[in-house]
């Protein structure tokens, strides 16, 4: 169940998810970390303050789910679930490691608590609008989040989950797209500009609300009146900063996917992160 | 269409909409997802006035359709998601790979009109491949059944079965090979005709043909085991195995590209079990175009006269 809002303590803890989703993925020798810390402040307010979940009980049927369609950032979401209590925070370091339950791509069928699988970009607002229908099928009042990327939505079939929940007027589902401004190859302006954003979306009847995905009271108040909304989806655009408080890559490319092949790489990356006080869990 | 008129008397597609508007009747979770094909797939209007409440279109948008069955499918129902072969199949492969499939979400895909019998639409409509690219796909049962009893069984199949399963629904009216009384069984192929001169295996459209060739020969005294695959995957090598043991001569026939479907799979197993010469009837390595069945089956060599033939003279050169 949602947590009571400390400002102190959430501060302490969106850096200490920096802190250890950097040395997850430094510790593996490459990942997405980009795409992992602009995301923190979003995951943390679904997990602690929005939704409705039981990590004893990870298939709750009443329970709110998230489908992270941007599937690689799976790191924020393996640390929010283990903080939860989804799983020992010990299987962390696991991630990407032979046998591990940690994929880099979030898998449905391997870690307690991920409720679909995604990796391939652009399908998962499909399985969200599926979720979605079958909670009105069966009459349950719980919602689907879906996390899209930006980059993410260049896909075509972005466009096709939009026109059908519009079409279909699916107030259950709430999707957010880490609106960070960047993709692998450089800046969403220059490889293929998606403004005006919440213009296509409106023009896909769905409700269109913006936030800054890292101010905890812009996220909890816009969410907040996001699953308030009735007779449309509705999109958060949640304008964040790639890579926020990593500094050697903070809103650069190249923080997509990070290789860290050697000591001095991951002193350069944990060391560059703005706060450090912390210790690991593992 | 009367409920009267014997089930082969009625085109698949409404033997499909009629069975599964049945089974929903009996088990909430199956929902039908059509992608602006549900008068082609027969779903409409057998099942989506019988059941509105569980009849999804999603409109011209199949990449949206796979996903939305695999959204469905995790939270318990059992989606059946049809278009026409080639938008079932290679357009959404990448779907069905990754949130179906590996997501071992519980979605039931349906190919209709398969290969040539798509006839007037051409070649842009001609899947030759289906049943070889969903064959190499992990967790993915493949189904092509012949007749309308053995369709219905089939269907009844795949909602009892835990799991993702593609299966193609030759939309026209087909000849009876079997009666009410048939099952469907994943693990057994069906043996339609004895004999111990050569083996024939064909599965879908192609099998009532390879029957008719089997008969043919029969009384010029080519004594034909006729194995008909409904299920190409998983698929029954052991009594494959025991036939070409006995006959030591193999042919196969199917609506499909010989590269990879059924004809691979004969290879595949024989290759590793029992060598045998194998004879792959089918469409060669081209596309498809505008023609009729029987020009189609001339220029591929895969119509009944051609089944004969190579049951006669199995390997080329003899």
């Amino acid at each position: 169940m949602p947590c009571e809002f400390d400002r102190e303590e959430f501060d302490r803890l969106a850096g200490e998810f920096r802190y250890v989703i950097t040395d997850m993925i430094c510790r593996s020798g490459s990942g997405h970390l980009g795409g992992s810390l602009s995301l923190v402040e979003v995951i943390i307010s679904l997990y602690w303050r929005i939704m409705r979940v039981d990590p004893a009980n990870p298939r709750w049927e009443d329970r709110d789910r998230l489908v992270l369609s941007k599937g690689h950032a799976g790191p924020v979401l393996y640390v929010a679930l283990a903080y939860r209590g989804f799983f020992p925070k010990e299987e962390l370091c696991t991630l990407n490691a032979d046998g591990t339950c940690l994929p880099s791509h979030v898998d449905r069928l391997r870690t307690p608590g991920v409720d679909m699988t995604a990796g391939s970009l652009g399908q998962g607002l499909s399985a969200a609008c599926g979720m979605a229908l079958a909670a009105r099928m069966d009459g349950r009042r719980h919602r689907v989040f879906c996390i899209l990327g930006d980059g993410e939505s260049d896909e075509g079939q972005v466009w096709e989950a939009a026109m059908f929940a519009g079409h279909n007027r699916l107030d259950n589902l709430i999707a957010i797209c880490d609106y960070n401004k960047l993709q692998i190859d450089g800046f969403t302006q220059d490889v293929v500009g998606l403004e005006p954003l919440a213009d296509k979306w409106r023009a896909f009847r769905w409700e269109v609300l913006e936030m800054d995905g890292h101010d905890w009271d812009d996220i909890y108040e816009t969410l907040g009146r996001a699953s308030a909304v009735e007779g449309r989806p509705v999109m958060v655009l949640a304008h964040t900063v790639k890579a926020k408080d990593c500094c050697p890559v903070e809103n650069k490319p190249e923080s997509h996917n990070v290789r860290v092949p050697d000591e001095n790489a991951y002193a350069t990356f944990m060391g560059g992160l703005r706060r450090r006080d912390y210790s690991l869990p593992y | 269409m009367t409920m009267d008129e014997p089930l082969h008397e009625i085109e698949m597609r409404f033997v499909y909409g009629r069975t599964l508007a049945e089974m929903a009747e009996e088990d909430d979770r199956i929902v039908v997802v059509e992608a602006d094909l549900s008068k082609a797939s027969g779903t409409t209007p057998a099942f989506s006035q019988a059941h509105p409440d569980r009849f999804v279109n999603v409109g011209v948008a199949e990449a949206n359709m796979i996903g939305i069955g695999a959204g469905l499918a995790v939270e318990g129902k059992i989606p059946f998601c049809a278009s026409f072969t080639p938008f079932a199949s290679r357009r959404v492969y990448d779907q069905v790979t990754i949130s179906v499939a590996y997501a071992n979400a519980n979605v039931k895909i349906v190919g209709t009109a398969p290969g040539i019998t798509t006839g007037p639409n051409g070649g842009t409509h001609m899947c030759f491949q289906d049943l070889a690219i969903m064959r190499v796909m992990p967790n993915m049962g493949v189904l092509s059944p012949c007749d309308c009893y053995e369709l219905r069984s089939c269907l009844h199949w795949m909602a009892r079965h835990e799991g993702p399963v593609y299966m193609q629904l030759v939309r026209l009216k087909q000849r009876a090979v079997f009666d009410e009384s048939y099952r469907f069984s994943a693990e057994r192929c069906v043996r339609l005709h004895e004999g111990g001169d050569v083996t024939l295996v064909s599965t879908g459209y192609m099998t009532p043909f390879a029957l008719e060739a089997a008969k043919a020969l029969e009384a010029e005294g080519v004594a034909v085991d006729l194995l008909h695959y409904p299920c190409v995957k998983p698929f029954d090598a052991e009594t494959l195995v025991e036939s070409a043991g006995r006959t030591g001569r193999v042919v196969t026939v199917e609506n499909q590209s010989i590269l990879g479907g059924l004809g691979g799979a004969v290879c595949e197993v024989l290759a590793e079990r029992r060598p045998t010469p194998v004879k792959r009837l089918g469409v060669p390595d081209r596309f498809g175009e505008v023609a009729s069945e029987e020009y189609l089956f001339e220029k591929h060599g895969f119509g009944v006269r051609h089944i004969e033939q190579a049951c006669r003279e199995p390997r080329q050169g003899d």
